[in-house]
């Protein structure tokens, strides 16, 4: 201390211009000895000592203020508890804190817990007064506070808008549409409703579907199309495909050509009892008919020379059901020209089933484009089949539509058909994308057994409001429900949604 | 459920120096509100900025629009534009970010890229090694801006057919730009189904579309 001391007198006197010689340096050798001055000198370094500490802080406190602390965004309505952590924001020399303005929006600040929950009952940009303590500053001292923003999402669910859609508009659709039907043997319950992301813009419902059983011939067909959200007539274009399909089997499928399958399909039936061939998948692709020629579907150049039945089968499927998707293309080609537009506004996804009760069981086929499944199960749901793959690419969005020319001359065009005998179904079920993605998720589920009888589950109140489909009633009730449990909430999915049930 | 990416590079170069970089703070934060008030945004908007002068600067992530808490850009008081090093970065990012379809797995939605700048850029080389590149990764949109009278918009016509030229980048100007740019990428979250490249909103008549 005697050496700090003499170090400390140096200095103040050098200021002052003043040294000492050794004649006398005895003077600061007795001043430096002295308890008194000893005892000045420690006060002097204690209070230096203070001042460094409360600088310090001074500074550090400048460097919290200015630092960009947000914590993380809440949403109203929806649990929040978050622990902040002061660390990893570099900030591990806080001692104490406080939080002003949370109360009002229902949140509450633990400070031994660093963390802040409740369910926020408010929505917007807010500023909040954090309040703090750092280590060094005095146990009594005020709270530095530091105003910081916290913004609180509103609600996804409470900012859908329902705007009505133009009904002048030349191609105007209803925006939710329900009922109910026999169908040959079976019934059919179907709904179809605009999406909350067109009724946010009053926009208008671009999916469609149609459906009928002909008497005559015992056949029953469902068809269902999608229209693309960015093709502006889409929703004429899924109108006019699905009106389009059974315009076309009323005019095609005539007594004549359903007797001639009828005596396939028997032939088939023995054959299959004989145990030859197992259940066809796909259609044979070895059955290669030209769709190239727009006007001539009827030519088919069949280029195996051997004729199975199976082959005939696949070359009846392929060649009616076929030339039905190429006559859909043409119809909606033929409407674009007329109306000077491209084929591209009309741009639809179509899937469509066609299904007869033969005395063995029923017999379904299947045609699809774009990534609308087609699942049918059997009577006590422990087996499906999905009758179609769905085209998806690599990016969201990335699917084909029955507008696109390509589809026909693909390689895989030939895959795009489905064919299934079973004894009895409990469901057939077409679905939209709407419907699909929210439920299904991903293709990999479609395939799950599992899945469609979670969904089915569903279907019987087996979510969140609770909501059934009362198929019992068998009448418009039935479709009614159906179209209340097309009310469904799903986060990031809000296009339109169209399901026909047959059971 | 999937996302919709919307990448946006920004020039910070020297020249942005003063009114306009905070003319873009403010035009950023005013779209930033508005597409929070927009239920499709909230569900599916993941925004990442990117930043570019000498440095090139990932400012934020690829976040969720709901998570999202947009920083103070600020920007050197001198110095190069490194256009091309950010068309680097932002290959690199968007490699890595962009969740694609598998059977299993539900991919985004196409990404959308905005570049804003006020210059041309000093790295010319870089920049036309990486326009071929930047081409590769299926954009739903590529839409550049130029601000004021320096910024070269044949340059960026070389990157993208959708260039729009604004006179200045006063705080007027630059509201109504990212106005557009919150309808465009509004637009882009609703052209789910055809694959194609995003059909842009008309621009408000402060926004030159360079032909």
């Amino acid at each position: 201390m005697k050496k700090r001391l003499e170090s400390y007198i140096t200095k103040i006197l050098a200021n002052e211009n003043i040294s000492f010689s050794d004649k006398n340096k005895i003077v600061l050798e007795d001043f430096v000895a002295d308890e008194d001055n000893i005892s000045s000198m420690q006060i002097i370094i204690g209070q230096q000592e203070e001042l460094k500490t409360r600088i310090m802080s001074k500074l550090r406190i400048f460097e919290i203020q200015n630092q960009h602390i947000q914590i993380p965004n809440a949403t109203f309505g929806k649990e929040y508890n978050v622990k902040l952590d002061f660390v990893k924001l570099g900030l591990n020399d806080i001692v104490l804190t406080e939080f002003e303005g949370l109360e009002d929006k229902n949140l509450i600040y633990d400070n031994e817990t660093e963390t802040i929950s409740g369910v926020p009952n408010q929505s917007g940009d807010f500023k909040i007064k954090f309040k703090y303590r750092i280590k060094g500053e005095l146990d009594d001292s005020k709270l530095n506070e530091k105003i910081l923003s916290f913004i609180i999402n509103a609600n996804p669910k409470d900012l859908w808008k329902d705007l009505p859609s133009d009904q002048q508009d030349k191609y105007w659709k209803e925006n939710n549409v329900f009922t109910f039907e026999k169908l040959g043997y079976k019934n059919i319950a179907v709904a179809s409703k605009r999406g909350r992301s067109h009724a946010n813009v009053g926009s208008f419902r671009d999916d469609d579907f149609s459906f009928k059983h002909f008497d005559q011939t015992g056949w029953s067909v469902v068809a269902v199309s999608d229209g693309a959200g960015s093709a502006k007539y889409s929703r004429k274009g899924s109108e006019l495909a699905c009106a389009k399909v059974i315009n076309y089997f009323e005019n095609e499928l005539t007594s004549e050509l359903s007797t001639k399958f009828d005596t396939l399909i028997s032939s088939y039936h023995q054959e299959l009892n004989n145990g030859n061939t197992a259940v066809l998948n796909n259609v044979d692709k070895s059955e290669e008919a030209d769709f190239k020629d727009e006007n001539d579907v009827e030519v088919l150049e069949v280029k195996e020379e051997k004729v199975s039945i199976q082959s005939e089968i696949s070359k009846f499927i392929y060649s009616n059901l076929g030339a039905c998707a190429k006559a859909v293309y043409n119809c909606l080609e033929e409407f674009s020209i007329k109306n000077e537009f491209s084929i591209k506004d009309l741009h639809s996804t179509l899937i469509f089933s066609l299904f007869k009760k033969y005395d063995f069981g029923y017999v379904v086929l299947s045609f699809g484009v774009g990534d609308c499944p087609i699942g049918i199960l059997n009577k006590d749901f422990t087996e499906f089949k999905l009758m179609n793959w769905l085209d998806v690419g690599d990016f969201g969005g990335g699917t084909r539509f029955i507008t696109m020319p390509e589809i026909f001359v693909s390689d895989k065009f030939s895959t795009r058909f489905g064919f299934k005998i079973i004894d009895d179904f409990s469901y057939l079920i077409l679905m939209t994308d709407g419907i699909y993605d929210a439920k299904f998720v991903v293709e990999a589920n479609l395939e799950k057994l599992e899945k469609w009888n979670e969904f089915l589950a569903d279907l019987g109140g087996h979510n969140d409001d609770k909501i059934k489909v009362d198929f019992e009633k068998r009448s418009i009730e039935t479709a009614e429900s159906l179209s209340k449990w097309m009310d469904f909430w799903s986060p990031g999915n809000h296009d339109d949604r169209t399901l026909a049930l047959i059971y | 459920m999937r996302r919709l990416p919307v990448y946006f590079l920004l020039d910070t170069s020297g020249s942005m120096y003063g009114e306009p970089i905070q003319a873009l703070n403010n035009a950023l934060s005013g779209m930033i509100n508005a597409l929070r008030s927009d239920p499709q945004a909230l569900d599916s908007l993941w925004i990442s900025i990117i930043t570019f002068d000498r440095e090139v600067n990932e400012i934020c992530p690829l976040t969720e629009l709901a998570m999202f808490q947009l920083p103070e850009i600020s920007c050197p008081q001198s110095g190069p534009t490194h256009t091309g090093k950010a068309l680097e970065i932002l290959y690199e990012k968007v490699q890595v970010d962009i969740i694609k379809s598998t059977p299993s797995q539900k991919g985004d939605w196409k990404p959308l890229f905005f570049l804003f700048t006020d210059g041309k850029p000093n790295d010319l080389l870089v920049y036309r090694n990486m326009i071929p590149k930047i081409k590769s990764l299926n954009f739903g949109a590529i839409i550049c801006c130029a601000a004021g009278a320096l910024a070269d918009d044949s340059l960026l016509k070389e990157l993208t057919n959708d260039v729009v030229h604004l006179d200045n980048a006063d705080t007027t100007t630059l509201k109504q730009f990212f106005k557009w740019v919150s309808e465009t990428i509004e637009q882009g979250s609703k052209s789910q189904g055809t694959g194609e490249s995003v059909a842009l909103p008309p621009p408000p008549s402060e926004i030159t579309l360079v032909i």
